[in-house]
């Protein structure tokens, strides 16, 4: 049985002639254990999708089985105790709590569920000590490094034990080093077990992955298995592509990194500024990479 | 596990506390009109008490069983002859008792002593000194007797004495006019007549709100001197009156009212007190007038919860980034709500303690500068805190709501 069943799902903002579509009837099966990575460009879902995932919002039509069960009739407070012991979230700005000391942020999910104080400071500990981060507990996120941070941030989503973990953009504001030592932390912590849903930019991270799924326009345009260390083509195509755009595409309103979507490849070649630039990235790609691992 | 765990409850104060401290001035600022609050009307309450205290240590001066007779009707009764209601203007400038009803009362049967008071206008002085603030009160021989106050030197004028101008007088009086304490055969002038001073009290208790003069500041002088003094005319304001047995006052003063009334036409145009009521009537001034000041003053109260509302609503908008984290790690709306109501409660609550340890504070200094002497009592502490704690939740239940529906994802893109 799936973890993570969406049918059909699909949500709008606004009503009337301003109704905005950011999901349109996707459908999405996780099972439990996988590591996705999801792609696409700003405004194409990803987060929207997560954020049903993560029990943070709901669809507006569609069906979502968490575990075989539909979390539709769920109440603000099941969802919220839902999101408490099956969800750990890992944001793109860390979103720690300035006013806490790292290690009560660590704890903080574990002071929703009841833990009594003593006991959620040790398990945090502990967590802290599996990030690396033993020495820090009781530095203020102030004064912590990003990367440090986004590893706090990664303890605090683990420390309930949760069935799914959700990362939007973990990377985004890493340096690469940051980067690659976070990633290493949400790769072992994919080897225990968990599952993974993580959205970003860099088609670098999907290395990391074991499925890739793709997304424009609120849709899931693509969605492939991938071994993890390898980053397949498809992503690799839009890490190298040089965004440029036509008048055209201005007119029309549409990003070239759009036009370098899955799906989008026929319409693109037949316009000559594009195909001048994807020539380069091709060439470009030909060189020898530093990898990353 | 419950929604409000001890465990999250002491981690609420602990983090609402820590709000505080790490915003220390803001804080006090928001505390402000609740530590005024708080301040103004445990003063005024605690002075009320004070005077309270005073007064009825004054009315114990002058026995249990002693009957007080005041003209004009100032009281109004219940069926079972209980108070039902005080008119304080009938109290003052009514101008119905006579020296006839004197003689009336002293002939009432169960009557062991009456004795007139007699407010005497004039000005005492003795050499370049004038006595400030006091009164003059003939009066008779019998008046020592009412008194539990004894004279401390020399002795009351006797019944032999009552035309002769002889004065005796309170301990402050002799600290004003002679600036001695024992000023006896020495003089004093009023209007000027000569007084031999005959004795000196020792210390009333006495109280600065009361219906009777303070009798350290008085001079007493024999009654048939004071008449003539005032060219024959003399406002009778009071007469005191004691029964034979102690146990008699009610009866006594059936038969005095009866008397009374035969001739005053029927009229019922003077008050009859026992020595409680005279107690009761003094409280009721000083409740109703602690109490306007106190309503006055809660009045800062409410301004304070309104500026801890508003500091909260700002704190809520301000920290909406990390409810939507607090969201999506799993709180609930009602623990959210907890947080934010928490936070204002220990807010309103630490202002509460802070206006009750300034109010120690004010009432020290009062002390120390005045003669009056507030007393803070427990339940008025527990009122002040309890008070506070309410403003606190009525005050901190808007944005805590505020708080607690805030939609997760808004919330967290804020």
């Amino acid at each position: 049985m799936p973890i993570v069943e969406l049918k059909d799902v699909s949500k709008l903002y606004g009503f009337g002639d301003a109704t905005t579509i950011a999901l349109e009837e996707v459908s999405l099966s996780v099972e439990k254990g996988e590591f996705v990575a999801i792609m696409g460009a700003s405004g194409c879902g990803k987060t929207t999708l997560m954020n049903i995932i993560g029990l943070l919002d709901r669809p507006t039509h569609g069906e979502y089985q968490l575990s075989g069960r539909a979390v539709a009739k769920l109440k603000n407070s099941q969802r919220s105790r839902a999101r408490r012991d099956r969800m750990g979230f890992i944001f793109q700005s860390f979103n720690l709590l300035p006013r806490l000391n790292v290690l009560e942020n660590v704890a903080l999910p574990l002071a929703y569920k009841g833990v009594s104080q003593t006991k959620r400071l040790t398990q945090a500990a502990l967590m802290l000590e599996r990030v690396g981060l033993g020495d820090r507990e009781y530095f203020m996120p102030r004064q912590l490094s990003g990367g440090q941070a986004q590893r706090v941030a990664i303890a605090r989503a683990l420390v309930n034990n949760p069935d799914i973990i959700i990362a939007d953009e973990p990377t985004g504001n890493l340096d690469s080093g940051s980067s690659r030592l976070a990633m290493e932390l949400l790769s072992d912590i994919h080897q225990t077990g968990h599952t993974i849903l993580m959205v970003t930019h860099n088609p670098e991270l999907t290395r990391y992955a074991e499925r890739i799924v793709y997304m424009q326009d609120g849709q899931i345009v693509h969605d492939e298995p991938s071994e993890i260390g390898n980053v397949p083509r498809r992503a690799r195509r839009i890490m190298f592509y040089k965004p440029q755009t036509t008048e055209d595409d201005d007119l029309a309103g549409v990003s070239a990194l759009m036009n370098a979507m899955p799906g989008r490849e026929a319409k693109a070649k037949e316009r000559k500024p594009i195909r001048r630039g994807k020539a380069k990235a091709i060439k470009k790609s030909k060189k020898p990479k530093k990898v990353i691992r | 596990m419950s929604p409000l765990g001890s465990s999250l409850f002491r981690g609420n104060v602990k983090m609402a506390l820590a709000a505080i401290r790490g915003a220390r001035w803001r804080s006090l600022m928001t505390m402000g009109g609740v530590i005024i609050g708080v301040v103004s009307v445990v003063t005024t309450v605690s002075l009320g008490e004070g005077v309270k205290r005073q007064v009825s240590g004054q009315i114990n001066r002058l026995g249990s069983d002693l009957i007080t007779v005041r003209p004009g009707q100032a009281v109004s009764r219940d069926a079972e002859g209980r108070l039902a209601g005080v008119d304080f203007l009938a109290a003052f400038g009514a101008n119905t008792l006579t020296e006839q009803d004197l003689a009336v009362i002293e002939k009432v049967p169960n009557v062991e002593v009456a004795v007139p008071l007699n407010a005497v206008t004039g000005l005492a002085e003795a050499g370049d000194h004038q006595l400030k603030n006091g009164s003059i009160i003939a009066t008779s021989s019998g008046m020592e007797e009412l008194l539990r106050t004894r004279v401390e030197f020399g002795g009351f004028f006797g019944e032999e004495e009552s035309d002769k101008p002889v004065a005796v007088i309170g301990k402050r009086v002799a600290e004003q006019l002679f600036a001695e304490n024992v000023p006896i055969g020495k003089s004093l002038k009023i209007r000027g007549q000569e007084f031999i001073v005959r004795g000196i009290f020792e210390e009333f208790e006495s109280s600065p709100l009361a219906l009777n003069a303070d009798f350290n500041r008085t001079v007493f002088i024999p009654y048939n001197v004071g008449k003539k003094l005032n060219d024959g005319v003399l406002q009778l304001y009071q007469i005191l009156a004691k029964p034979t047995d102690a146990h008699d006052v009610l009866p006594t003063i059936a038969l005095m009212r009866e008397a009374l009334l035969n001739t005053h036409a029927g009229q019922e145009d003077f008050t009859i007190l026992k020595a409680s009521e005279t107690l009761t009537i003094t409280n009721r001034i000083v409740n109703l007038l602690t109490g306007l000041i106190a309503a006055v003053a809660a009045i800062s109260l409410l301004v304070g919860g309104i500026g801890i509302m508003n500091i909260m609503l700002v704190s809520v908008t301000e920290r909406t980034k990390e409810i939507g984290v607090r969201k999506a790690v799993g709180a609930t709306n009602f623990q959210i709500l907890g947080q934010f109501l928490m936070e204002a409660v220990v807010l309103s609550l630490v202002g509460g303690l802070i206006g009750v340890v300034l109010s120690g504070l004010a009432n020290f200094l009062i002390r120390i500068l005045t003669d009056l002497q507030p007393v803070i009592t427990w339940p008025v502490v527990a009122a002040a805190c309890g008070v506070s704690l309410l403003v606190g939740v009525i005050f901190g239940t808007a944005p805590a709501l505020k708080a607690a529906r805030k939609d997760p994802i808004e919330a967290l893109r804020y």
